[in-house]
């Protein structure tokens, strides 16, 4: 009769052996068996897969946030899973922060005010405006222009070290969009001040015959890939990500932009 | 006396006994490197002779205890530098997994940290990646969640539509849960569901359904295989509907690469995994099927085929590199090939998939 380790090993142990892996695992590890699911829970777990400066991060958001009351109150396995689904909103309101499930690591989003948009402050050509949907206060809607260009940055050290980045557009287009069938837009990441960064050159609103590049996000809004870029320490300045249609000849309309979300390689 | 006769009779030993009553006494240095110990000697005033030997906690038996006085005989002594150190621990730790699960508590109870790292990082690297069936193999450890304890619903707060069709496949892996129970000989015949991407992710789980009752994989493949077919006549027919908007195929596509996508990065990247993307693929292009359907009408068929090579042709000219990275389901730049999967990997990745979604 083979004996079965959580005879040997106290359920302690199991947490602490289980803290050295990865979030992924941990979860798989709940369908182990019932002293794994108990010793999965454990805070000495999820407390080693917050990001280490998080509750900082959480003290400096916006105070009118109800969220900040609640995360107080929560333990490290809750606070992990919550701001894996529920973003806090930080930096007066212009940027939201939270955790990739299956690294911990970090992720941001950058809200459309904290973009730079050629043209958004003449009603003529942007407009702002509340929407539900959006979590946060405004968003930033096309009514017309010729020169688009949006671009948005983030300083490497406040994101996760030793990670790739993936930045993409979060947008979605209104019922008078117009323009973005015909001409297609110059996505650019970019590091520091390297310049190395590639662009490509895809149709955000393609027609028929041309493919798709953007796909629908889970909370409603589409996103567009800008691009990516290594984290290594933290100490590469900063990340610039933009998309542009600058070439003067085709009016556009109709696109709603919510922010720019960067968040880890591989993740959802 | 010679005085180096002395300092050999003046080394202190100390004496302690494990649970299973047996007492031995060991060089002070060595002994005292564990912390529990240390207490015992400094506090309590114990281990000086064999009647007032330290008594050990119960799970340190004597060939742990031989271990981790090994252990410790090599690091207390100062002068060794952290590549010997480095080097001592790699093979100590060369063990099988049992004994380092013993030595792990064994060490705990003694408070020995740097040991329980040492151990702990061991078992860690040894659980990493694996599923949660080749975790029990290795801890021999009992299958004993009720199958309906592993099917629970997954509670949705968020409306996630990932943990709706997940509930939905449980809901409906409990219903054939049941009915296995009362048809044990007879072969169930999976219906299909009319949605396509449940279909997908259905077809993984339920195509595993042979591996726990013992059934040949020869069964499974042609449950495979018959679905696959079924899959194609519907997605040849929409090609053909759609003759002039060809990228509908490609949504399609996109579509199921987008929940395989979902799903897979949900559930982490693993090498094993990419035999199940590729069979998703394979299901949508069916470029190698052999297996040809003989109910269709040739004509058809052969507009089907030249839909299908159109498709592939298509994937596999030179379209912007990302079309062809997002095609691929993330990180793997691999050009699609398309293979039939064994039965071992589907079983993986259905686990994977939810155990991953638990929370």
């Amino acid at each position: 009769m083979r004996t079965d380790i959580t005879n040997i090993l106290p359920e302690e142990c199991i947490s602490y052996i289980l803290s050295l892996t990865s979030p992924t695992d941990v979860c798989r590890s709940k369908l182990v068996s019932p002293v794994f699911r108990s010793a999965a829970d454990s805070d000495t777990i999820w407390g080693k897969f917050l990001p280490s400066d998080c509750y900082d991060i959480i003290s400096n958001a916006s105070s009118s946030s109800s969220s900040k009351l609640l995360t107080s109150s929560m333990s490290k396995t809750q606070l992990y899973f919550h701001l894996c689904k529920n973003p806090i909103i930080i930096d007066n309101g212009t940027m939201s922060f939270g955790i990739d499930k299956a690294t911990g690591k970090k992720c941001y989003m950058l809200g459309a005010r904290r973009l730079s948009i050629a043209w958004a402050n003449t009603p003529r050509y942007w407009r702002w405006k509340r929407v539900p949907e959006s979590r946060f206060s405004e968003v930033a809607e096309l009514k017309e222009v010729w020169w688009l260009d949006v671009k948005g940055t983030i300083e490497t050290k406040i994101l996760s070290p030793n990670t790739t980045y993936v930045a993409y557009l979060v947008y979605k287009f209104s019922s008078s969009r117009y323009g973005f069938e015909k001409k297609p837009v110059d996505l650019h990441v970019e590091l520091g001040e390297s310049d190395a960064g590639r662009t490509f050159r895809i149709f955000l609103d393609p027609s028929a015959n041309i493919p798709q590049f953007s796909r629908e996000r889970e909370d409603g809004w589409m996103e567009v890939k800008l691009g990516e870029f290594f984290n290594e320490h933290g100490d590469d300045g900063k990340a610039t990500c933009s998309l542009r249609e600058v070439d003067n000849y085709t009016l556009k309309k109709g696109l709603i932009i919510e922010g720019i979300d960067i968040r880890p390689k591989d993740s959802r | 006396m010679p005085c180096w006769i002395c300092s050999q009779m003046m080394k202190s030993y100390i004496w302690l006994q494990t649970a299973d009553g047996s007492i031995q006494q060991v060089e002070q240095e060595v002994a005292m490197f564990c912390p529990m110990i240390c207490h015992e000697v400094i506090q309590k005033g114990m281990g000086s002779s064999k009647n007032y030997a330290i008594s050990l906690p119960q799970r340190v038996n004597p060939a742990m205890l031989s271990l981790i006085l090994d252990y410790c005989r090599f690091h207390q002594v100062p002068g060794r530098s952290n590549k010997e150190r480095k080097s001592f621990d790699e093979k100590f730790i060369r063990m099988d997994t049992k004994r380092l699960c013993e030595l792990t508590s064994a060490a705990d109870s003694l408070q020995l940290k740097p040991l329980v790292d040492l151990t702990s990082r061991a078992l860690a690297r040894i659980i990493e990646g694996k599923s949660p069936e080749e975790i029990r193999e290795i801890f021999h450890l009992p299958d004993d969640l009720t199958e309906e304890e592993k099917l629970e619903p997954l509670k949705n707060t968020t409306d996630d539509p990932r943990i709706r069709l997940l509930n939905r496949l449980y809901a409906k892996k409990r219903k054939e849960l049941k009915e296995r129970q009362k048809l044990k000989n007879i072969e169930v015949e999976e219906e299909r569901v009319d949605d396509r991407s449940v279909d997908d992710l259905l077809s993984f789980i339920n195509g595993d359904n042979g591996d726990s009752k013992g059934i040949k994989n020869s069964k499974s493949k042609k449950k495979n295989r018959r679905r696959k077919d079924q899959q194609k006549n519907t997605s040849a027919n929409e090609a053909i509907k759609n003759h002039n908007k060809e990228p509908n195929g490609l949504n399609q596509v996109c579509h199921s690469a987008e929940v395989g996508q979902k799903v897979r990065a949900g559930v982490g990247a693993t090498s094993n995994l990419h035999d199940v993307e590729d069979d998703i693929f394979d299901n949508k292009n069916e470029l190698d099927d052999g297996d040809i359907d003989d109910e269709i009408d040739p004509a058809l068929k052969e507009k089907i085929d030249r839909e299908v090579e159109d498709f592939a042709r298509r994937l596999n000219s030179d379209w912007p590199e990302r079309m062809q990275e997002i095609l691929s389901f993330g990180h793997e730049r691999k050009p699609v090939h398309f293979s039939l999967n064994g039965n071992g990997s589907l079983r993986r990745y259905a686990s994977m998939l939810l155990s991953f979604f638990y929370y």
